[in-house]
C-alpha cells in the first residue's frame, strides 16, 4: 500500500486520547493551603486566595491535533458524510461560492497558517484542476464588522488574497438590498434571507472552525450569510430565553430556529460544508502555565508568571492591549468533515465535547468567572461594558450542559475592571445604546419594543457598517439580548474588581472593589455555608453539570 | 410642523456642508465666482486680488472662522445680486452636485426616512445654498448673507453670521420653533471649528473629521463617518460583482 494512502487509512480510524491520567483532577476543591488562583481580568489577570471549599472546574487539556492537516482536508472532500466527493460534484461552467468563517473566532486569532488558509488551498486548488473559474470567496460576516484587508490577507493567506482580492474576495454586506435574497419561509413563518450570490450559486462550500459546541451546523450559513431580516427571528429576547444552554444545541432555541431556517436553505442551495474541530491549546510556549493548575505550578512557572505579571502591570494601557492583541495562539486541529450539513456537524460536535466536557456533580450558588481581554466582537478592538456583559453572562455563564453551574437564584460574579471604554469606529451603536438605550431600562423585551428597529434602521449605523469596520447598528442589543438566559437564572450579579461602579450600576449590577468584597457581599445574603465554584479560563471548559 | 410622507419629523439632522456632504470649500466657491464674474480682464484681477488676500485667509482661519467668513465674504463687495444668484445656480449645477459624496446622498435620504428632517447649516453663501437645497429638495436651512445696497453686495456679512457657535445657536433657536428636542437630533460636521455645533446635539457625528475633531470623536466616543468616494466605489463594484 502506498504511504499516503496508508496515512489517510490511519486517519480515518484514528483514535484522539489524551495522555493517559491527563483529565483527572479536573474538579478540585481547595483547601487553606492552595495556592491563590489565576482569573481573567480585563488586560490582566487577578491571582486571588479563594476561600477553602470553592470547587474550582478546569478545563481538560489539549486533544492531540492531527499530524497532517492538510492531509485530513484531502481526505475530509474525498470521503465526505452523506454526500458525493466535492470533485464529483465539480463542472467547468458551474458558479461556485465558498463562505468562510469571519475573524470572532477562534479566540485569540490562531497562528499561521490559519485553518482556514488551509482549507481554502485545498478547495480552490480542487476547483482549478476541474476547471471551475466562476468562483467567488465571502467572508461570511453577517452583521458583524466588515474585516479589514489585513485581517482578510492574515485568515485566507497570500496565494488565495492575491488571487481573489477584492473583486471575487469580500465581506458580505447585508445591507445591500441588491445582495440578499428571500428563500421562503419555515413553518413557523420565519422568513430565510440569504446572500444572492450564494443563492444563485450551483454550489455553496462552507469552511467552517469549531471553537465551540455553539458553533457550525445551520448556523453557519443560515445566520453567516443572513440579513437583519433573518437574524431577527433567532436573536431576540424569547428565543434566547429558550436557550439552555447555547454550547448544548440540543436544548437550545437559537439552534432550533437556525435549523429550521438552515433546512430551508439547503432546500435551495446546494451546501457542501466543511467543518473542523480544533483543540483548546490557547497558550503554549511561555503562556503554558496558564493552563495548569495552580497547585502543580514549578518553580519555572511561577517565575513565568511573575514576569508576565510584572510586564503588563508595567505597560501602557495601549501597549498591554497591542501586546495581547498580536499574541496568536497555536491550535490544533483535532478533527475535519465534509459533506451535507446536518451528518458533518454531528460529527464535529462530538469532537468538540470530547474537547471541552468536564462532568461536574452538581450546582453552587455562587460562581464566579473572569472575563478575559478578548471575546468574538472585540478582535483588534476595545472590551466594551456591553461585551463584557455578553462574555461573562451570555458565554461564560452558558460553559454548561444540563443545569447551570450556578443555581437559580444564585450569585454570578463577573471579574473585569468594567471600563466605560468603547471602540468609536467598531462599536458606535453600542455607545449610544449604553448611554441612552441602558439609561431607560435593561430589560430586554422593552429594548427590543423601543429601540431596536431604530437601531437596526439608523441611516448614521448603517452606513459605517457598509463603508466603515463598523459592527451593525442593531449588534448591541443582539450582545445585550445573549445575556438573557443568564439574567433570567442567576438572582444577583456582581462585578469584581470594578473601576467605574456607575458602568455597573447601568447594567443593573452591584460593584465590588475587589474579588474578596465581591465574595463577602454574595456569602453575607447567602450565609457562609455559601458553596462557590470558579471556572477556571483560559482555555475554555464546558461544565456536564449532574 | 414639517412633514415626509405624510409623517411629522420626529426630529433634524443638522448638516454642515464643505468637507461634510461636498468635498469643496468655501475658498472653492469664491474662487469660482470671481473667476466667472466678469469680463477676462476682470477675473484675472479678481482671482490675482483673491490670491493676494491668501496669507490673510490663512491667518483668519487660523484664529476664528467666523473671521474667515467676514474677510471671504468681503471679496464679493459690489457684484449685483441677480449675477450672485445666477453664479449660485451654475456653480450648484456644474461644480457642486458632482462634488456631492454619493454616501452624504444615502445618508440624507436614509436619515430623512427615518423621521430626520435635513437642515443645512452652513457657512457657505445663501446664494449657493438656496440652489443646492432646492435640489436635494431640503427645505430648511442656515446659510450666511451678504449685505445688499441697491442689490449691490456691500462686501459685509448679515448677521447672525454662521460659524462657530453662531451655528449651535441657530439649532437651538430652530429646535425651539418647531418643538424638536436638541438631543434627539443628529449633527453632522467635518471641522474642530464646529465643536460647539456637535456639542449641541444628541447625536454628534463626526464625518471626514480633521485631526483635530477625529481625536475629540474619538475621546468622546462620537461616531465617525468617512466618505470616501474611492471606496465606496469600490465596494459598489464588489457589490455589483456579487450581485
Amino acid at each position: 500500500m502506498a504511504q499516503a494512502e496508508r496515512k489517510l487509512k490511519e486517519l480515518k480510524t484514528a483514535q484522539l486520547r489524551h495522555e493517559v491520567g491527563a483529565r483527572r483532577d479536573l474538579v478540585v476543591t481547595l483547601n487553606t493551603r492552595s495556592q491563590p488562583r489565576l482569573i481573567a481580568y480585563g488586560d490582566d489577570f487577578l491571582l486571588a486566595k479563594l476561600p477553602p471549599g470553592t470547587r474550582v472546574v478546569y478545563p481538560p487539556p489539549p486533544l492531540e491535533p492531527l499530524p497532517d492537516p492538510d492531509v485530513a482536508i484531502r481526505y475530509a472532500l474525498l470521503h465526505p458524510e452523506n454526500a458525493d466527493p466535492l470533485f464529483a460534484q465539480l463542472n467547468p461552467n458551474m458558479r461556485v461560492t465558498i463562505a468562510i468563517d469571519d475573524i470572532s473566532l477562534p479566540l485569540p486569532p490562531m497562528q499561521r497558517p490559519d485553518l482556514r488558509e488551509r482549507m481554502l488551498n485545498v478547495v480552490l486548488q480542487m476547483l482549478a484542476d476541474y476547471g471551475v473559474d466562476d468562483v467567488h470567496l465571502i467572508i461570511a460576516t453577517s452583521l458583524h464588522r466588515r474585516m479589514t484587508e489585513d485581517e482578510i490577507r492574515r485568515m485566507v493567506g497570500e496565494r488565495a488574497f492575491k488571487a481573489y482580492w477584492p473583486d471575487r474576495l469580500y465581506n458580505f454586506d447585508a445591507e445591500n438590498r441588491a445582495e440578499v435574497v428571500m428563500l421562503g419561509k419555515t413553518d413557523h413563518g420565519e422568513e430565510v434571507w440569504l446572500s444572492k450570490r450564494a443563492a444563485e450559486s450551483d454550489l455553496l462550500i462552507y469552511l467552517n472552525i469549531n471553537l465551540v459546541p455553539m458553533d457550525g451546523g445551520h448556523k453557519s450559513v443560515a445566520v453567516g450569510l443572513a440579513p437583519y431580516q433573518s437574524l431577527r427571528h433567532h436573536h431576540n429576547p424569547a428565543t434566547l430565553r429558550d436557550s439552555h444552554s447555547y454550547m448544548d444545541p440540543t436544548r437550545s432555541g437559537l439552534h432550533r430556529t437556525a435549523d429550521r431556517m438552515g433546512k430551508v436553505v439547503n432546500r435551495s442551495v446546494n451546501v457542501f460544508t466543511i467543518e473542523t474541530a480544533i483543540n483548546n491549546r490557547m497558550y503554549g510556549g511561555l503562556l503554558d502555565f496558564l493552563h495548569k493548575n495552580e497547585d502543580r505550578f514549578s518553580d519555572w512557572d511561577r517565575a513565568r508568571l511573575g514576569a508576565f505579571k510584572w510586564t503588563l502591570r508595567n505597560l501602557s494601557d495601549g501597549l498591554r492591549r497591542e501586546m495581547l492583541r498580536r499574541y496568536a495562539a497555536p491550535y490544533g486541529m483535532t478533527g475535519v468533515w465534509a459533506g451535507e450539513t446536518e451528518a458533518v456537524h454531528a460529527k464535529a460536535l462530538a469532537r468538540v465535547f470530547q474537547q471541552y466536557a468536564v462532568p461536574v456533580k452538581g450546582q453552587s450558588d455562587i460562581l464566579i468567572v473572569g472575563v478575559p481581554y478578548i471575546c468574538p466582537y472585540n478582535v483588534n478592538s476595545i472590551m466594551n461594558p456591553v461585551l463584557v456583559q455578553c462574555t461573562g453572562l451570555g458565554y461564560l455563564f452558558n460553559m454548561y450542559r444540563n443545569k447551570p453551574l450556578v443555581r437559580a437564584g444564585g450569585t454570578l460574579i463577573i471579574c473585569h475592571p468594567l471600563r466605560d471604554e468603547f471602540h468609536p469606529e467598531h462599536h458606535p451603536s453600542y455607545v449610544e445604546f449604553f448611554h441612552r438605550c441602558l439609561a431607560e431600562t435593561n430589560d430586554s423585551m422593552e429594548l427590543e419594543k423601543s429601540f431596536e428597529a431604530e437601531f437596526a434602521r439608523n441611516p448614521t449605523y448603517i452606513h459605517m457598517y457598509r463603508y466603515g469596520n463598523a459592527y451593525h447598528g442593531v449588534h448591541p442589543f443582539y450582545m445585550w439580548y445573549w445575556g438573557e438566559p443568564g439574567r433570567q437564572h442567576v438572582g444577583r450579579i456582581i462585578a469584581a474588581g470594578c473601576e467605574e461602579p456607575e458602568v455597573a450600576a447601568r447594567m443593573g449590577w452591584e460593584a465590588a472593589d475587589t474579588l474578596d468584597q465581591a465574595i463577602a457581599m454574595a456569602t453575607s445574603e447567602l450565609g457562609r455555608s455559601a458553596s462557590i465554584t470558579y471556572l477556571h479560563l483560559p482555555p475554555l471548559v464546558i461544565a456536564d453539570v449532574e | 410642523m414639517s412633514v415626509h410622507n405624510g409623517n411629522a419629523f420626529r426630529a433634524a439632522a443638522f448638516y454642515d456642508l464643505d468637507g461634510t456632504l461636498v468635498d469643496v470649500n468655501l475658498l472653492h466657491v469664491t474662487a469660482y465666482m470671481l473667476a466667472n464674474v466678469a469680463q477676462w480682464k476682470g477675473r484675472f484681477g479678481n482671482l490675482a486680488a483673491l490670491a493676494l488676500s491668501l496669507p490673510r485667509l490663512y491667518a483668519a482661519e487660523r484664529h476664528d472662522r467666523r473671521l474667515l467668513n467676514v474677510a471671504m465674504f468681503a471679496i464679493f463687495k459690489g457684484i449685483s445680486r441677480d449675477r450672485l444668484l445666477v453664479l449660485g445656480e451654475e456653480y450648484c449645477e456644474r461644480v457642486l452636485m458632482h462634488h456631492f459624496y454619493s454616501q452624504a446622498v444615502d445618508l440624507l435620504e436614509g436619515n430623512r426616512a427615518a423621521g430626520l428632517e435635513p437642515v443645512l447649516v452652513t457657512g457657505s453663501p445663501d446664494f449657493v445654498v438656496a440652489a443646492l437645497a432646492r435640489r436635494l429638495g431640503v427645505q430648511t436651512f442656515a446659510a450666511n448673507r451678504l449685505a445688499f445696497r441697491s442689490n449691490i453686495a456691500s462686501g459685509r456679512l448679515r448677521e447672525p453670521i454662521i460659524a462657530g457657535e453662531e451655528k449651535a445657536r441657530w439649532c437651538e433657536e430652530y429646535a425651539a420653533r418647531k418643538g424638536l428636542r436638541l438631543r434627539d437630533c443628529w449633527g453632522y460636521a467635518d471641522s474642530y471649528y464646529d465643536l460647539p455645533f456637535l456639542t449641541a446635539l444628541g447625536h454628534p457625528v463626526a464625518v471626514n473629521p480633521d485631526r483635530r475633531l477625529l481625536a475629540t470623536a474619538r475621546d468622546r466616543q462620537w461616531p465617525i463617518l468617512r466618505f470616501d468616494p474611492v471606496r465606496a466605489a469600490a465596494i459598489a463594484r464588489a457589490n455589483d460583482g456579487e450581485s
